[in-house]
C-alpha cells in the first residue's frame, strides 16, 4: 500500500529472504513452486505452521528454518517479505503484525480481511509503517489479464454485462500435480437441508471462490456499491448461481466445484461494440497465464499465452515492492476490492435464505 | 424417386429463412414455382412464411389456399390451437424454421443431456444476439433451444430485462439451478452457448446463426473424458426443409405446433 525505500534492480543483489506463515495445501503446491521458478530473486528462509512436524517438512523441502510461532518469524531478521497463508480469520492481525515488525512488503492471501473494519486497519498501519501490502488475487498479477488491461481501451466504461464463471474439479487433483502434498483439510459431508449449512456454503463461496475474480469483476463496475442482488442460488456439491447489478451493469457469477476433471475458468466484459474474455489457467499447476481475447465488432485480438501465472506475477510484483522498483496498489482499491466482495457475501447470503425458505415452503404445500 | 414440391415465400419469409438457398440446396425435393403456374393460377405446394404477429392466421390462409406444406420462419410465440386443428384436418404439414431450435445437431445433443439430467448440478445457458435486437425475441428463441433438448423447465421466471439483454432463472426437474442469460452484442458471436454441468461432467452445447452452415458443437464429458459428437454442416434452415420433405414423403405430421404451444404457455407465464 505505500513504498518506503530506495529503488534497486530486479535481480542484481541477494536474494530477499521470504517467510511464510501456514504451510497448508496453497503454500505447498502454490508458493513453493512459483518461488522454486524464482530462485534468483527469492529464497525462501523460514516457514511457520501450528503443526510443528509440517512446518518442518515443508521447510526442509526448502532448506528453510521453520518454528510453530508468528513471532519466530517474524524476528527473523533473514525475512524480507512475509506471506500470510493462514486460515481467513488470522489474516488481518497476521497482516498487521508483519507491517509493525518492519517487514519489506507483504502479501496476504484472499480475503486480506473479513470486515470493513479490519480492512481499514490494515490501511492505518500500513501507511503508518510505509510497508507495502499486496492481496493474493492472482489473476490480478496474470500477464495475460495484464496484457488485456493494456489493450482494452474504454471497455471498463462501456461494459454492460459482467461474467465470470468458474468450473473447477476438487483441489486435491491439480495439488497432486504440482507437488506431492501433507496435511489436507478434513473435509465433511454437508447437510443442505440445514439452511445454516446452504447460508456458509454461499458465503465461503463467495470468499474462498468469487474472490478470486471480485477484483477483476469490480474493474468493470464503477457503481459497484449501488448493488442488488438479482439471484442468490447454491450450487451443489459447491458452487453458486449469482446474479447481481451494480449501477447499470449486469454480473453474472457461475461456479461448479465438482469431480470433473475439466476445469474451465472464464471472465467476460461485454459492451455492445467490444468485448474482452480471458480464459485463466487452473490454480496450483503452473500451466503459463490466462489467453485474453478482445473483440472490437468481428475483429478479434488474443494476447498469450505468456510463461507464467499470476502467482508467479504476484511474487515478482512482491519483490519489486521490497526492492522499491515499482509503487505498491492504493491502499484504497483494496479496500473496495474487500467491501465489494463481503457486500455480495452478506447480500447473497440473505437471498438465498429468503429463496431457501420459500423452496420449502412450496414443498411442503 | 419421390416428388419434387413447389414451393413460393413471402419476401419477410426469404429474407429471414434464406429458403431460396435453402431450396436450391435440396433441388430434387424442393423447387420454386414457375411463373408459369403462378400464371395458371396453380397454388404451389409449400408455402413458407415469416413468423411474424399473425403468423398463425397466415398459415390458415395458406392451408386453405391448398399448399400440402407450409414453413414458418421464427415463430413468435401465439396460440396455435387453431393452425393445429386446421392442418389435422387437411393434413398439411406445419414445419417450424426457428433461429436455434432448429440446428440438426440439437437432435444428437437430446439423449446426452437426458442421460445425465437426473444428476445435473447447474444449467447455464448464454443466448447472444446483435445489439440492438428484441431481447423477448430473443429469450424466445433461447428458451425455444434450451427445452429442444431439456424438455419443460420449472418455475421459470423472469429476474431482469432490458435494452443489454435478459436473465431468467428456473428449476430443472432434479430441482438443479437454470439461469438463462441474454446478451446483446456486436462482438460476442451470436448464437447460444448451453452448459449443463453434473457431478462429473456434462454436456456443452455451442448452437451457431442459421446464415451458413456452421455445425453446432455438442461435447458430452465424464470421466473418461470427452467426446464430441459428429458435426452437421447443415444450416437450421436446410434442416428445416429437410424435415418438411421426410413428413410430406411419409405422409406424416410433424409435433412442430404442439412443442410450440408449450413453448407459448412458458412464454405467456414469464411475462
Amino acid at each position: 500500500m505505500s513504498s518506503h525505500s530506495p529503488a534497486t534492480p530486479l535481480g542484481s543483489l541477494q536474494p530477499l529472504g521470504v517467510g511464510i506463515l501456514g504451510a497448508g495445501p496453497v503454500t505447498q503446491a502454490i508458493h513453493l513452486p512459483s518461488l522454486a521458478r524464482l530462485r534468483n530473486i527469492l529464497e525462501v528462509r523460514h516457514i511457520m505452521d501450528v503443526d510443528a512436524a509440517v512446518a518442518e517438512s515443508v521447510a526442509a523441502r526448502v532448506g528453510a528454518k521453520h518454528s510453530t510461532s508468528m513471532d519466530a518469524l517474524l524476528g527473523d531478521p533473514d525475512v524480507d517479505i512475509v506471506a500470510i497463508c493462514s486460515p481467513h480469520q488470522f489474516h488481518a492481525d497476521q497482516v498487521i503484525a508483519a507491517c509493525r515488525a518492519r517487514k519489506k512488503a507483504v502479501l496476504c492471501e484472499k480475503p486480506f480481511a473479513m470486515s470493513g473494519e479490519e480492512a481499514a486497519r490494515i490501511s492505518a498501519v500500513s501507511a503508518e509503517t510505509g510497508v507495502p501490502i499486496i492481496v493474493g488475487a492472482m489473476h490480478t498479477f496474470d500477464p495475460g489479464w495484464l496484457a488485456a488491461e493494456a489493450n482494452w481501451g474504454d471497455l471498463p466504461e462501456t461494459a454492460h454485462t459482467i461474467r465470470s464463471s468458474i468450473v473447477l474439479p476438487p483441489n486435491a487433483r491439480f495439488e497432486d500435480f504440482a507437488t506431492e502434498i501433507i496435511t489436507r483439510p478434513a473435509s465433511g459431508t454437508p447437510d443442505y437441508r440445514d439452511v445454516e449449512v446452504v447460508k456458509n456454503a454461499l458465503r465461503g463461496g463467495i470468499m474462498g471462490l468469487a474472490i478470486h475474480d471480485l477484483p477483476l469483476v469490480r474493474r468493470f463496475t464503477p457503481d459497484f456499491e449501488d448493488l442488488e442482488v438479482l439471484q442468490a442460488r447454491h450450487v451443489r456439491p459447491f458452487g453458486y448461481v449469482i446474479s447481481l447489478r451494480a449501477g447499470e451493469r449486469i454480473i453474472e457469477l457461475r461456479a461448479a466445484m465438482n469431480k470433473t476433471w475439466k476445469p474451465e475458468w472464464t471472465f467476460e466484459a461485454i459492451s455492445d461494440d467490444s468485448a474482452l474474455r480471458v480464459d485463466f489457467t487452473p490454480s496450483y499447476v503452473q500451466a503459463g497465464s490466462a489467453v485474453a481475447t478482445i473483440t472490437r465488432g468481428t475483429t478479434s485480438t488474443t494476447y498469450g499465452p505468456y510463461e507464467h501465472n499470476g502467482y508467479e506475477g504476484e511474487w515478482r510484483e512482491l519483490a519489486q515492492l521490497a526492492l522499491g522498483t515499482k509503487q505498491p496498489p492504493a491502499a484504497e482499491s483494496l479496500i473496495n476490492d474487500l467491501t465489494f466482495a463481503i457486500a455480495i457475501a452478506d447480500a447473497t447470503v440473505d437471498v438465498a435464505a429468503a429463496e431457501y425458505a420459500n423452496s420449502h415452503a412450496g414443498a411442503h404445500s | 424417386m419421390s416428388a419434387q414440391y413447389t414451393v413460393t415465400a413471402t419476401p419477410q419469409a426469404e429474407e429471414n429463412g434464406a429458403v431460396e438457398l435453402a431450396v436450391a440446396s435440396l433441388p430434387v425435393s424442393f423447387g420454386p414455382a414457375s411463373e408459369a403456374s403462378a400464371t395458371a393460377g396453380d397454388a404451389a405446394q409449400i408455402s413458407a412464411i415469416d413468423g411474424a404477429a399473425g403468423w398463425t392466421t397466415e398459415a390458415i390462409k395458406a392451408i386453405d389456399g391448398g399448399a400440402s406444406g407450409i414453413v414458418v420462419v421464427n415463430p413468435v410465440p401465439e396460440s396455435t390451437a387453431a393452425l393445429l386443428d386446421a392442418a389435422e384436418a387437411s393434413g398439411v404439414a406445419i414445419i417450424l424454421d426457428q433461429r436455434w431450435a432448429s440446428n440438426p445437431g440439437l437432435a444428437g445433443a437430446e439423449d446426452p443431456v437426458r442421460s445425465v439430467a437426473g444428476r445435473a448440478a447447474m444449467l447455464d445457458s448464454v443466448a447472444t444476439a446483435a445489439a440492438g435486437s428484441d431481447p423477448e425475441r430473443l429469450l424466445t428463441e433461447h428458451l425455444a433451444a434450451v427445452v429442444r433438448v431439456t424438455g419443460q423447465l420449472d418455475a421459470l421466471q423472469v429476474l431482469r430485462r432490458g435494452t443489454h439483454g435478459y436473465t431468467v432463472s428456473g428449476r430443472l426437474a432434479n430441482g438443479a439451478p437454470v439461469s438463462l442469460q441474454g446478451v446483446l452484442s456486436n462482438s460476442r458471436p451470436a448464437g447460444v452457448d448451453f452448459r449443463l454441468y453434473t457431478d462429473d461432467g456434462g454436456v456443452s452445447i455451442a448452437v451457431p446463426e442459421p446464415l451458413a452452415a456452421w455445425p453446432a458443437e455438442v461435447r458430452a464429458t465424464g470421466p473418461q473424458g470427452e467426446i464430441l459428437l459428429p458435426t452437421l454442416y447443415e444450416s437450421a434452415h436446410r434442416a428445416t426443409w429437410r424435415r418438411l420433405k421426410e413428413h410430406l414423403d411419409a405422409g406424416t405430421l410433424p409435433s412442430d405446433l404442439t412443442a410450440f404451444a408449450r413453448l407459448t404457455e412458458s412464454i405467456a407465464h414469464l411475462y
